[in-house]
């Protein structure tokens, strides 16, 4: 049964007037209590997530500890925090939208074990404010009082600690109850987490700055600033027009002086301003940091002031009298913000001789931020000299008017690794890794201009004269802890963004591109996976994982590598490491690199076969590369050349990643995370064997190993292109691949079907995948495991993990799907500002791969292109090819058949078009208004489009059409000549049987059926 | 400040009440004794008061009688007092023109006319930031006291939609607002729907959860009126000393 009560608010109206108002308020019996220790569970009705039961107190924060020490709250450390909803809703309504979310994140998550009460609708913790009583000293007394029942209501059993800042509140609650305990934040933290240092740094700094706050405000002297004006005035004074509401945009070339503001919708429209206005100078700024949204009080024109002449030549937009070039502008200053935003920022350190310089106060220190706009951040830490090498991340607490820069407090750090201070290898990790630095060969190959080396291989012959391959792969657990500010971060990320011209990274660069990027020559950090195989069967004997440091010796890209693997050793000028050797050296180290890639070829052919054996599919995508100029205008579009040594990296790294799979699903069988490929769907296989069908080809599609048997023998020697279309047809009815933890599966479903491998993971790109770092965290603890020790650090339970996968999951197909659009634009791009009518190349050769009633679907193979072209326009007219071949569109009609469509015009003339025929067409763009723009086709001509000096894609040049039109009637004639000679013999025969000479209904059915011989078109391509 | 949170994500909503939970209700019959029936009702800090006429002969022009069942004539009008600023509102306006035409429908559908032909049925309900629900709610209890044969009780009650879900018997707050917001009176014996109203827009998707919270408060402040009507025949037994 509900309670009701009544609240009274008093508001005050934009009049200025007060307002009473009058608000229902419910109080129930029973609110959950999500406690473990509760004696009527039915009653609470626990829905969500409870306190964990293993914690010796419960802990709740007052008000003013949420609002201020959030961030040490959310330690996963910090265990049976009860938030009380007083104080959640006091960090809504004081400190904003993102602080109150990030709370609300924190009370959702399941990893973090805290819970939030409802005391205000709970009969017996819900205290109405008194007369004349403040708001601080009601909710502190609400949180009081509602702690004081919880511990009533768990039955005395499990102590409670009220952490408070009022000092009040202690004296006077501290003793009053007993088991209810009632300290400051900083004395819990001493007695309760002595261990937890990053918790006690965190909160020195916080409070110091808020100390200094206090101090500041009281001192008062000397203001820097003007006061901000109050909420109400600049309301007022927008609506009034007096002050302008906008955005404040700090030029970065100018940082300390420049400043536009950019006006917001309404404002701009009532005033005739037309452009931004300046604010010049940090004073007119008034504490304002770039992005806040601002009000704005114009200066009297005699004191505009103008741009900064170098800058000005670009626009000069502000009114038209336009005399010199720093004509003045609107100039303003700032009297108010309406919104701050503020975040998190990078900053440096300053170096040790400026430190001294600033003065002995040494715990204040003014870092500088990363980005030139945002200005100098004064944070007190008394760490300054072991952060002195380091970036950290800032946050802004306040800036108060009488003082010149903002005041922080520093969240994390970030390793730093510049000319100055070099990164090295520490020596206490060099004692537990495995040195390769000297004993093996180890190379990278990837694509040009790769940044993120995530995976090296190196191959050896051992004492006994077995081989040894290793891959090796960048360590990134290493430098990203679990559940830090990276590590959070990537998890939420989950992959690197790879679009056409640029890519969003999912690790800050310092390690992506430098840390844990094993470049050549250098010494990094390495995750190893070492096999022994047979010298001559290439069987694996041995196995070995564990933590390396590798100096990588080659950094090599594709096509470099796959000259020396072909003999060719004029690229050598190509490789950077070769440059300043001398001849000798150099004829010796080349030597023992082409052998290292021979010899892993050869290796990764015979893993190849062995993974055939079982039915590994070799799958068919487009891929466009979009070369740019330095300009970053499109140069040219490139479909992706498969190399033999693309395959030979790609064999090392799935078979590394298999290995590891297989170590973790037995190491931890119920939470490891795996990577599946379920069957497809046969349904979905239908468009592939009708289309192969037209080709004569049979698919057989029952398991992955007759699908695959299938495609390989589906090929037409005249032309590849169809085995290339087929095996991508066969590549869109696979259904996606997916991370799953295996406590959620049975273990029939671990199977990878594209890679035919019954386990499979991903390990061996940690830089750009957050999958890999979590396998690297399970292959860390497996190896712990297997040598008896303890295993750092609590790794994901089944359930997270199935949740993490899903997030994964979801990221991915979101990055493909971007990915996808964003090669698809520039392919738009490409041929926008291109003349379709005369631009070479924008005619190109297509080959027709479905037929549609109105029209044929294409793929240019030059461009790796798929689209529509239609035989019927939109006036009604179809397409006809001229004795020249060139089309027109003529009146007429089309008619579709199974494998083919006839278009035949008004006057007779009519062409017909075959699955898998090559047509030429023209490529133009349709703009559209609302959506991007997309590819049009245009077939000009029913015969294959012949390019001057033949591209790469036509290896072997289909047979010309004119040729085999020549052969099939040859043969035809032929057939012909033979039907007469057998002509010949009936008629002896006839003649000697005495029968009805002439010819006979069969032989004239025959004759008709030998005619239809003369449609090339069945014995095109056989 | 941040927006006000209609629905936490532990499901309260601003006044401490869950989603289908209904404000407080209490309602008292026959609060005037020279109406023929008469009631007051409070729901939450909402609060109406109806008076029944009737049925009685055609006042004013007779060209207005009905020949085969009585006229129901509504009325509505809201106190001065009823709102957050105190401001006069005079007879006829626009909003209580169209409160009353929703109420004469509501009960010309409720009431069994066709047994007073030529007659004429007044109700006028008085409303503190009158609602419909309230209004209907306080006019089923009055016309109920005048002993007027009715089908059923007819019960109202509001529904709005906030995040996903469904939240009856809107409070003011949550009104004002401005979601989706959906009226609708009830014959709850036969679960025939007498009036339903809606402001603003929402999916269809949606409807049939908004209008099931609607039905089921409704159900519950059936529940709750019998109760309140079965208290005042047996005080009303009392008093007569058998």
């Amino acid at each position: 049964m509900l309670q009701k009560r009544e609240k009274v608010l008093l508001l005050r109206t934009f009049q200025g007037r007060t307002l009473r108002i009058v608000r229902e308020h419910y109080l129930r019996p029973c609110v959950p209590c999500h406690s473990p220790l509760c004696p009527q569970p039915a009653a609470c009705s626990h829905d969500g997530k409870l306190l964990s039961s293993d914690v010796t107190h419960y802990v709740i924060p007052d008000w003013k500890v949420v609002q201020d020490y959030l961030e040490i709250l959310e330690f996963p450390e910090l265990k049976g925090i009860i938030f009380m909803q007083t104080a959640c809703q006091a960090v809504q309504h004081q400190r904003g939208r993102r602080q109150y979310n990030k709370l609300r994140n924190l009370l959702k998550d399941a990893r973090h074990d805290c819970i939030l009460f409802a005391n205000e609708f709970q009969q017996c913790c819900y205290l109405p404010r008194e007369r004349g009583e403040s708001m601080e000293k009601w909710q502190t007394r609400s949180i009081y009082n509602a702690a004081v029942w919880y511990y009533h209501h768990c039955q005395d059993r499990m102590p409670i600690v009220m952490v408070t800042e009022d000092e009040e509140a202690i004296q006077q609650y501290g003793s009053e109850t007993e088991g209810v305990f009632v300290i400051t934040f900083k004395n819990y933290l001493d007695n309760f987490w002595p261990d937890l240092k990053a918790a006690h740094e965190l909160c020195d700094s916080i409070l110091q700055s808020r100390r200094e706050r206090e101090n500041e405000s009281q001192e008062s002297h000397g203001k820097e600033y003007p006061e901000h004006l109050p909420l109400e005035v600049l309301e007022a004074g927008i609506k009034s027009g007096r002050y302008i509401q906008g955005i404040l945009n700090v030029n970065k070339h100018r940082a300390q002086i420049e400043a536009f503001v950019r006006l917001q919708g309404a404002s701009s429209k009532d005033s005739d301003l037309v452009s931004d206005i300046l604010i010049h100078g940090m004073k007119a700024r008034n504490r304002s940091i770039h992005g806040d949204v601002v009000v704005v009080e114009l200066l009297p024109k005699n004191e505009w002031k103008g741009r900064t002449v170098a800058l000005c030549e670009n626009d000069c937009d502000d009114k038209a009298s336009g005399e010199s070039p720093s004509e003045p502008m609107p100039t303003g200053r700032v009297v108010g913000i309406l919104q701050k935003n503020w975040r998190d920022y990078v900053v440096t350190f300053p170096s040790k001789e400026e430190v001294q310089s600033q003065g002995k106060n040494a715990q204040k220190i003014l870092v500088t931020p990363w980005d030139y706009r945002i200005p100098k951040i004064r944070i007190s830490t008394q760490q300054a000299e072991t952060l002195q090498d380091f970036r950290v991340v800032v946050r802004i607490d306040s800036w108060e008017s009488t003082s010149v820069y903002p005041n922080g407090h520093f969240m994390c750090e970030m390793p730093v690794n510049t000319p100055e201070s070099p990164w090295k290898v520490s020596p206490e990790e060099e004692q537990k890794r495995k040195d390769l630095r000297k004993s093996h060969l180890v190379f990278s190959i990837d694509p040009k201009g790769c940044e993120d080396v995530d995976d090296t291989l190196s191959v050896r012959t051992l004492n006994n004269g077995n081989l040894e391959l290793g891959v090796h792969i960048a360590d990134v657990t290493h430098f990203v802890a679990p559940n830090s500010y990276i590590d959070i971060e990537a998890r939420t990320r989950a992959t690197t963004y790879y679009l056409a011209d640029r890519r969003y990274d999912m690790l800050p660069s310092v390690l992506s591109a430098d840390l844990c990027s094993l470049l050549g020559g250098v010494d990094r950090y390495a995750v190893s996976i070492m096999w022994e195989l047979d010298k001559a069967s290439y069987e694996i004997k041995k196995v070995w994982y564990g933590r390396t440091i590798i100096r990588s010796a080659y950094k090599l890209f594709y096509e470099a590598a796959q000259e020396l693997l072909d003999g060719n050793l004029s690229v050598v000028d190509d490789i950077p490491e070769f440059k300043d050797l001398d001849e000798k050296s150099r004829q010796a180290k080349l030597e023992e690199l082409v052998w290292a890639i021979g010899k892993l070829t050869d290796i990764a052919r015979h893993v190849r076969a062995k993974r055939d054996g079982c039915g590994a599919l070799e799958l068919e995508g487009v891929e466009v590369c979009v070369q740019l100029d330095d300009k970053k205008n499109i140069h040219d579009l490139i479909p992706k050349q498969p190399l033999e040594v693309h395959e030979t990296v790609a064999e090392c790294m799935i078979l590394a990643n298999h290995w590891v799979a297989k170590k973790i699903w037995e190491s931890f069988p119920h939470q490891a995370l795996l990577r599946q490929h379920p069957p497809p769907h046969q349904e979905f296989f239908s468009e592939l064997r009708e289309c192969a069908k037209a080709k004569g080809f049979f698919i057989d599609t029952r398991s992955n190993k007759t699908l695959a048997d299938s495609l390989d023998n589906a090929n037409d020697p005249h032309d590849p292109i169809v085995n290339r279309l087929l095996r991508s047809m066969a590549t869109q009815a696979m259904s996606n691949a997916l991370y799953f933890s295996t406590g959620s599966c049975a273990e029939e479903e671990f199977h990878h079907y594209g890679l035919a491998l019954d386990k499979y993971t991903h390990f061996t790109s940690p830089i750009r995948r957050y999958s890999d770092i979590v396998v690297h965290r399970l292959l860390m603890a497996a190896i712990s495991k297997d040598k008896k020790m303890e295993i750092k650090g609590n790794l994901f339970s089944n359930k997270d993990l199935e949740e993490l996968c899903r997030h994964i999951n979801n990221r991915n197909q979101a990055a493909q799907h971007s990915q996808k659009q964003s090669t698809e634009l520039f392919q738009c791009m490409y041929f926008k500002d291109k003349d379709p009518a005369t631009e070479e190349r924008c005619i190109s050769d297509g080959v027709i791969y479905s037929i549609r009633t109105n029209g044929v679907l294409l793929f240019i193979p030059r461009f790796g292109i798929k689209g529509a072209a239609y035989l019927k326009n939109k006036d009604g007219l179809v397409i006809s090819c001229g004795p020249d071949s060139c089309s027109e569109w003529k009146p007429g009609s089309l008619q579709r058949f199974q494998n083919k469509i006839t278009s035949t015009t008004t006057d007779g003339e009519s062409v017909t078009f075959h699955l898998f025929d090559h047509v030429t067409v023209r490529i133009s763009i349709q703009a559209s208004r609302c959506h991007s723009d997309t590819i049009r086709l245009e077939i000009i001509s029913n015969k294959p489009y012949k390019i001057p000096n033949t591209e790469l894609i036509h290896q072997s040049s289909p047979l010309l059409k004119s040729e085999l039109v020549k052969e099939v009637t040859k043969s035809v004639e032929e057939a012909q000549l033979a039907q007469e000679v057998k002509v010949n013999i009936i008629q002896e025969e006839y003649q000697e049987y005495r029968q009805t000479k002439g010819r006979s209904l069969y032989t004239l059915l025959e004759e008709i059926r030998d005619l239809a011989l003369l449609d090339v078109s069945n014995n095109y391509g056989i | 400040m941040a927006g006000l949170e209609l629905l936490s994500d532990q499901g309260y909503r601003v006044d401490g009440r869950r989603a289908g939970e209904l404000r407080k209700i209490q309602a008292r019959m026959g609060v005037f004794a020279q109406a023929d029936g008469s009631a007051y009702i409070e729901q939450g800090n909402t609060k109406a008061l109806a008076v029944v006429y009737g049925p009685h002969e055609i006042r004013g022009s007779r060209a207005r009688a009905l020949p085969d069942r009585a006229l129901v004539n509504c009325q509505y009008s809201s106190a001065t007092f009823s709102t957050g600023e105190r401001k006069r509102r005079p007879h006829g306006d626009r909003k209580s023109c169209e409160m009353g035409l929703q109420l004469r429908q509501t009960f010309e559908a409720a009431i069994l006319t066709q047994l007073h032909p030529r007659s004429q049925i007044d109700i006028y309900v008085q409303a503190d930031g009158g609602t419909y629900a309230a209004c209907v709610n306080a006019a089923t209890l009055a016309v109920l006291d005048a002993g007027i044969p009715m089908r059923d009780f007819v019960c109202a009650c509001s529904a709005g939609f906030v995040d996903g879900t469904a939240l009856a018997d809107l409070s003011h707050v949550e009104e004002a607002a401005g979601g989706p917001q959906l009226a609708l009176a009830l014959l709850p014996a036969s679960g025939q729907i007498a009036l339903l109203e809606m402001d603003a827009r929402l999916h269809e998707d949606h409807l049939e959860r908004v209008l099931e919270a609607a039905a089921q408060a409704a159900r519950d402040v059936h529940t709750l009126l019998d109760r309140v009507v079965r208290q005042h025949v047996r005080e009303a037994s009392i008093l007569l000393g058998d």
